[in-house]
């Protein structure tokens, strides 16, 4: 009897949400990281980018405020409103008005700007929280195939602030029609934000309405409306809040009851439900919510507190996995549990109570989604090495971690969770290759022969066993492998323990003589303290083939000096240069573009030889009052000051124009009012070429054999010594000798070649450029940072390029960008040009510009 | 064996009979035997009417019953290709004609026979003429019939030429526990002729087609009396002889009968003026195993009791055989005008019906059908004879489309009927064409009006030609309040193609839908549904699977279960959710009193 009430319950309940099938063949799609491409493409191209994304059955987005209209006069809101005026005796009229309020406080106001402003800012802020945003592609698919077909709810996990954002974020990358999201009306309380998440798609809900039968029938409505005309997904979350402690939360019956209505009454055909599972490896608000359950009340969403959190900016909150389920069609889920549709005896429009049945189902449709949540939750090492830890307070072996989250691991694999390992052996196998590759002798290029032959010699002493797809290590193999791994853990350890002190100890640019010493010192303090058993690391055969390794691996640039060499690590280098462009452009005197004469040259202004800022052309064509470009829009206003766009005549208007433009005599004051320079705009200045006086020979070049040349003759000198005492001034008592002797050395001959570089320019002190095309080289400011002709690529036309130009530091003065740290900043910017004078004509062709810093010491 | 031989001298027997002294019963049989020569054994309608592909392979409606008999559709080939991915190449015929051998033999008790011959009432054992009894026009019953399959048909067929006949039969059924079905038109679509399978007595097919005379006209209270075989369109034809009519159209009326009608509660076309069946019967009277069933008086209303009137209509055979029925008639109308108009979408349309019926001005008929419905009805367009009749098409095509920016791919189509006084019916025309202009609808004229309430009849022709294509289809109905037709619409169609793609139908399924009556409350809503069942293995049982899905689909939109097709058994399992478990019991009370033994033992609706 009981069983086959048992038997009878489950039929009623439909298929079990577990079946013992699913427990270990689940297949799950590929996961894709979304942030990938935005490391690489510019965010702001991103943000701009043409979005159409494809919607419910090809209907055409109406607008908020459409939505809302349609709500306050819907028959189900009308209903109520007249409902409430029967039975207070108030005016319908004022009620109305009322339900008014309550839609703009909830309604969303989706707006592509600002949809497109977050796109830009969360691009930015995604990038420098998370190391990777993974998403399955194959969910993205399947959603967009059921945006098409019927409205679609979107059940996201709820941990953190972040999911609200993210998926959007998620959806506008994928092209998908961003949802409407229901808020906490506590978000309304952050100024600017709740505008901003409003116009994001946010609709906000008040946390408890139950009383009141005028909210409760128009936010149903609003709810309904938004998913019957299948304007845009509907996004909410099952747990009502953010979870405090990753746990997911029992499940909140009242959006799900109202989002599955409209089937229910049959105004749609079906609507899917998405479950979202969002994992993160770490929680942005995880102190906050520790607080929080430690009975430190919530703040108050506010804006300032927004702003305070970008503290977190600074800090690494790993990866975050978003799998976007199955979508669950709830017709299918409803069919042969509601037969009789209790809806067919009253007006679809009346508010009515859902019977026992129905309120059943919706509680067992909650559950069942929450379920499918959890099942697809991602659980990374990470997580899975946290959970240990906690269980091993205040700390463990590190050994002992690893055992523990590998157990853990297989127990989570055998229990049916979803694991993201990051755990091919090859990749591991071939990057070790690559860093050990002075250690030991590899033939080069054939990494996969060398995996397999390993393989194969390990299985043939049975120390593992090989399939298809895995490969994993027996028990007698134990003593083989622990034997060759102990073999290899000196240089293991003492490659870490070098990277470590380059990372955390290195200066920019050092020697190998610095470097050495260094090291040494580094793991000495480390071995001292007994946080390091690895002797090894003290040898300079693995110090110096690690650094070997680390040139090979392109992490660190190694200079050809006199000296030897010196090593930089590279990063900052490369980014130094990256961020400077040189364009040519050689504008034949007959062009398509300005008179072959040049205009009539009037007498300078009256204030300075610099001229101020030009408002018009000589040919009478309006320019920028803000970037100096052609400006054809002109102040509506007083319809004298021009712009390139709008964007430049707001920012003026912000910038004081709104103050000078009603003034009718501020006319001629106009071109005061922008300063002389701002963010956009340098100073302009006239550009007068003279000819450099010969001076004698003995100081005529700096070209590299010259400079070869004082580089052997110096070493002895007196006089470096001399300057040397005195330029390294702050006495670095600490170091030992041999360093100081090696900085020392290095910076006289920096000092040596500033001092040539100060004589040189001592006949004409204010100079800012220096030209000579394919003449003699450049004057350098320092010995540091000199290319190679090697580092000199050649033009795209495959012709060599040669020196033409060098702009000294003076120019920064002129500019007066000269407020050191903060300013862009150079020694020298050395531009090398195509010796062929390749592409004449209008167009611009890029470059080369190298830049020298003065060098660090003598900054 | 020597059953056989033995029904093979009765047989004789009875034909010698015919062929001997009795000069009325053999004008009875030669006309039975005409009407069932003139109809299809194996499909609707008359044998000299059907489609075809002519030897161009252009199709081709044959017969000069229809107006648009004789005439070439030119682009219908097109349409079907199309529409259902059919190709001419692939026939699947029927079988040319009744294999005898097939049918199964008729058991009849020789004393009945012998009482049955002894009341000198018409009977055959014939298989055709059985086999002719034994189904109505639903798919699987066509679809059996060409394929030469029969389970259980009737065993004997008897025809009564009046009411006396019909009570002596009935006494003789009760006497010999025989179980009887009556036949009026046999054009049931809810499997309501079919006879059960289980059934072990004899079974009567009581055909009333020769009770279809006239008794009287009573012009000074507008009604007549009518025996109940009265087929629709003869009963029309012999009013309208004396200047009267009843208005009872339904699109069957050329087959159907006067007793079907109110076994089914028929409704007709011209509903809005003349009244469903309910509303025109005044009186009816029906043999039941009990005894005679009837009111005293022919008055327009009573107060006494639940009206016994509603037991009788809609109880599909199972209480009794209607014999006669006093019906209310009306002048014929003074003039007659069609009408249409066409709409920017369905939804524009179905706003506009609902206009005209909440202000009550529906003229007698006002249907809207769908886009698909207008595509198919533009297929079926002849060739026109003129050059000068297709410009005008299409300039009017043009207007349509280009100058209303009507999508012909989302438009729809109104079609009206307006009946009465000259002067009222120009007056009601305008009426109405304001509304639609309030709805976005544009006149589309007259003849597109007239050839959409032709089509109507027409279109029960187009299943025979599909079935020779592997096309099978049907249609069904449904009542639905005012809110819910546009929901139930969408959701019906949308269930069809999704339960189509489920069950592995190649090609997207055709669905179509059309208002047909519209009420205070509501509307009536008709559907058409078709598919190429090529590949599909069992083509009948994968209908049924999807018709039964979209009826669920019905029910769950808030439909009723039927408008006026009725239940049969078709639609049985739901009588219980449509009417409850009382409303149930109240009615197998009427049924155990009425015929206690199961006489009428069709075993429909309940």
């Amino acid at each position: 009897m009981a069983a086959a009430a048992a038997a009878a319950g489950r039929a009623r309940r439909g298929a079990p949400v577990y079946s013992q099938k699913e427990l270990t063949s689940k297949k799950r799609g590929e996961f894709e990281d979304i942030l990938e491409e935005r490391r690489m493409s510019s965010d702001l191209r991103y943000a701009m980018k043409c979005y159409a994304p494809v919607i419910y059955k090809g209907l055409s987005p109406c607008k908020p405020s459409a939505i809302k209209s349609a709500v306050l006069h819907s028959e189900q809101v009308q209903y109520v409103i007249r409902q409430l005026a029967k039975e207070t005796g108030e005016s319908s009229d004022i009620i109305q008005e009322a339900a008014m309020e309550i839609l703009d406080e909830m309604g969303h106001s989706m707006q592509l700007g600002a949809v497109r402003f977050f796109a830009f800012t969360l691009s930015k802020i995604f990038k420098r929280l998370f190391q990777r945003v993974c998403v399955n592609e194959e969910g993205m698919q399947r959603l967009q195939q059921a945006i098409q077909e019927h409205p679609v709810v979107l059940l996201p996990s709820h941990r953190s602030y972040v999911d609200f954002l993210m998926l959007s974020y998620l959806l506008y990358t994928y092209d998908l029609a961003l949802p409407v999201i229901a808020a906490g009306i506590d978000f309304l309380g952050m100024k600017i934000v709740g505008e901003l998440l409003r116009r994001a798609g946010a609709f906000f809900m008040r946390r408890s309405f139950g009383g009141n039968r005028l909210y409760w029938a128009v936010f149903a409505e609003y709810v309904k409306t938004m998913l019957r005309n299948g304007y845009a997904p509907v996004e909410f979350f099952l747990e009502g809040t953010r979870s405090r402690t990753a746990k997911t939360l029992t499940p909140k019956f009242g959006l799900l009851s109202i989002v599955m209505e409209p089937f229910f009454k049959r105004e749609v055909f079906d609507t899917y439900l998405v479950p979202i599972s969002i994992s993160y490896e770490r929680i942005l608000e995880e102190s906050l919510y520790a607080y929080e359950l430690l009975g430190v009340p919530k703040p108050k969403e506010s804006t300032s507190g927004l702003l305070k959190a970008r503290r977190i900016l600074s800090d690494n909150f790993g990866t975050i996995h978003i799998y976007v389920g199955q979508p669950v069609s709830l017709r299918t889920l409803a069919s042969g549990r509601i037969n009789r549709c209790p809806y067919n005896l009253v007006p679809r429009h009346l508010p009515q109570k859902p019977s026992e049945d129905i309120q059943e189902f919706v509680s067992d449709v909650a559950y069942k989604m929450e379920l499918l949540q959890i099942e697809n939750m991602v659980l990374s090492p990470w997580v899975l090495a946290a959970a240990v830890l906690l269980q091993n307070l205040p700390a463990m072996d590190f050994e002992l971690l690893i055992e523990k989250t590998l157990w853990l691991k297989g127990l989570t694999q055998t229990f049916g969770g979803f694991i993201e390992w990051p755990e091919e052996v090859y990749s591991c196998f071939s990057f070790l290759r690559d860093v050990f590759s002075d250690e030991f002798i590899f033939f080069p290029g054939i990494s996969l022969k060398d995996f397999e032959e390993g393989c194969f010699l390990l299985t043939k002493c049975d120390a593992i066993q090989t399939t298809q797809q895995e490969i994993y290590p027996t028990d007698k193999g134990s003593v083989v492998i622990s034997f060759l791994s102990a073999m290899f853990r000196p240089f293991l350890e003492g490659y870490q323990l070098i990277f470590r002190y380059l990372s955390k100890e290195a200066k920019a640019a050092f020697t190998e003589k610095q470097f050495i010493p260094g090291v040494r010192n580094f793991v000495f303090q480390l071995l001292e303290k007994g946080n390091t058993q690895c002797y090894e690391a003290l040898s300079s055969d693995i110090q110096k083939n690690a650094l070997a390794a680390l040139v090979q691996l392109g992490a660190v640039k190694k200079k050809k000096m006199t000296n030897g060499f010196t090593y930089s690590i590279n990063q900052e280098a490369v980014n130094k240069i990256l961020d400077m462009f040189v364009f040519r452009n050689q504008l034949p005197r007959r062009n398509d573009t300005y008179p072959e004469e040049p205009p009539p040259r009037e007498p300078p202004p009256a204030s300075a030889a610099a001229a101020v800022q030009p408002r018009r052309l000589r040919s009478g064509a309006a320019l920028c009052r803000v970037c100096g470009c052609l400006g054809p829009r002109v102040c509506g206003r007083c319809r004298r000051a021009a712009y390139c766009g709008p964007e430049h005549q707001a920012l003026d208007w912000r910038r004081g124009h709104r103050r000078t433009c009603a003034q009718p005599g501020a006319a001629d004051d106009l071109e005061d009012a922008v300063p002389d320079h701002n963010e956009f705009l340098f100073p302009e200045y006239e550009i007068l070429i003279e000819p450099e006086e010969p001076e004698s020979p003995a100081d005529s070049s700096v070209d590299p054999d010259d400079e070869a040349a004082i580089d052997t003759s110096g070493n002895s000198d007196k006089q470096e010594e001399l300057r040397a005492t005195g330029s390294a001034s702050e006495a670095l008592e600490s170091l030992d000798e041999e360093t100081l002797e090696a900085m020392a050395k290095h910076e006289t001959e920096d000092d040596k070649i500033f001092q040539k570089f100060k004589e040189r320019i001592a006949a004409e002190p204010e100079q800012i450029i220096r030209y000579c095309r394919g003449g003699e080289g450049p004057i350098w400011v320092s010995g540091e940072n000199v290319p190679e002709e090697k580092d000199i690529p050649n033009c795209s036309c495959g012709a060599k390029r040669i020196f033409e130009f060098q702009i000294m530091p003076q120019l920064l003065n002129h500019m007066k960008v000269d407020s050191l740290g903060e300013s862009i900043d150079w020694g020298t910017l050395v531009v090398y040009t195509c010796a062929n004078n390749c592409n004449e004509g209008n167009q611009y062709t890029e470059e080369f510009i190298w830049k020298q810093d003065f060098s660090a010491g003598s900054m | 064996m020597i059953k056989s031989t033995c029904f093979h001298s009765k047989l004789q027997c009875h034909v010698s009979q015919v062929q001997g002294i009795e000069p009325e019963m053999h004008n009875i049989t030669r006309k039975r035997n005409l009407r069932q020569e003139l109809l299809k054994w194996n499909g609707w309608g008359y044998n000299d009417s059907k489609f075809i592909f002519n030897k161009k392979g252009q199709a081709e409606f044959t017969g000069r019953r229809y107006r648009l008999g004789g005439m070439v559709l030119p682009t219908f080939k097109e349409w079907i290709e199309k529409t259902f991915g059919a190709s001419l190449e692939h026939k699947s015929t029927s079988r040319a004609s009744l294999n005898v051998n097939d049918v199964p033999p008729s058991v009849v008790n020789e004393e009945f026979l012998r009482d049955l011959i002894a009341t000198k009432i018409s009977y055959s054992q014939d298989a055709e003429d059985r086999v002719f009894r034994g189904h109505g026009h639903c798919l699987h019953e066509i679809f059996a019939l060409r394929e030469g399959i029969f389970r259980r048909i009737p065993d004997i067929v008897v025809w009564p030429v009046c009411h006396e006949d019909v009570v002596k039969i009935v006494e003789l059924a009760c006497k010999h526990s025989l179980c009887i079905i009556p036949f009026g038109g046999g054009t049931s679509v809810s499997s309501a002729l079919e006879c059960p399978e289980e059934e072990k007595r004899t079974i009567v097919s009581l055909d009333t087609s020769q009770m279809n005379r006239i008794l009287w006209i009573d012009e000074k209270n507008l009604t007549a009396c009518v025996e109940a075989g009265i087929v629709g369109q003869d009963l029309e034809k012999q009013l309208a002889e004396s200047g009267f009519c009843t208005g009872h159209e339904p699109d069957s009326m050329e087959f159907s009968s006067l007793g079907g009608w109110v076994a089914t509660r028929a409704s007709g076309m011209k509903k809005n003026i003349y009244g469903n069946i309910e509303d025109l019967v005044i009186h009816i009277k029906m043999v039941t195993p009990r005894g005679i069933v009837e009111k005293n008086c022919q008055v327009p209303r009573m107060s006494t009791g639940p009206d016994i009137h509603h037991f009788i209509m809609g109880s599909e055979g199972t209480l009794g055989v209607v014999t006669e029925v006093t019906i209310k008639i009306r002048p014929v109308p003074e003039y007659q005008k069609y009408g249409s108009v066409v709409f920017p979408n369905f939804e524009r349309g179905v706003a506009c019906l609902r206009e005209v019926a909440k202000q009550r001005c529906a003229p007698a008929s006002i249907r809207l059908v769908d886009n698909a419905q207008f595509q198919f009805g533009h297929a079926l367009k002849p060739q026109v004879a003129s050059i000068f009749t297709s410009f005008l098409d299409g300039l009017k095509k043009f207007y349509i489309t280009k100058f209303k920016g009507f999508d012909p791919n989302v438009l729809c189509v109104a079609t009206l009927l307006f009946e009465g006084d000259r002067e009222k019916v120009l007056q009601h025309e305008k009426q109405v064409y304001d509304i639609a202009t309030k709805f976005g609808g544009l006149a589309a004229g007259e003849d597109n009006g007239q050839r959409g309430y032709m089509l109507t009849f027409v279109i029960a022709y187009l299943r025979d030609l599909g079935l020779d294509y592997y096309i099978i289809g049907e249609s069904f109905e449904t009542s639905v309040p005012w809110d819910r037709v546009l929901d139930l619409c969408r959701n019906v169609k949308e269930r069809i193609a999704r339960e189509c793609k489920e069950k592995g139908v190649q090609f997207a399924p055709f669905s179509t839908c059309r208002v047909t009556q519209t009420y205070d409350a509501g509307a009536c809503v008709y559907f058409y549904f078709a598919f190429n069942y090529r590949g599909i293995s069992d083509p009948i049982h994968v209908y049924e699977q999807i018709e039964r899905a979209a009826r669920e689909e019905i029910l769950a939109n808030g439909g009723s279960l039927s408008h006026h097709h009725g239940v049969g058994k078709l639609r049985k399992r739901w009588m219980k959710e449509s009417i409850s478990d009382v409303g149930l019991g109240m009615l197998r009370s009427v049924k155990e009193y009425v015929d206690p033994n199961n006489i009428f033992g069709n075993k429909n609706l309940l």
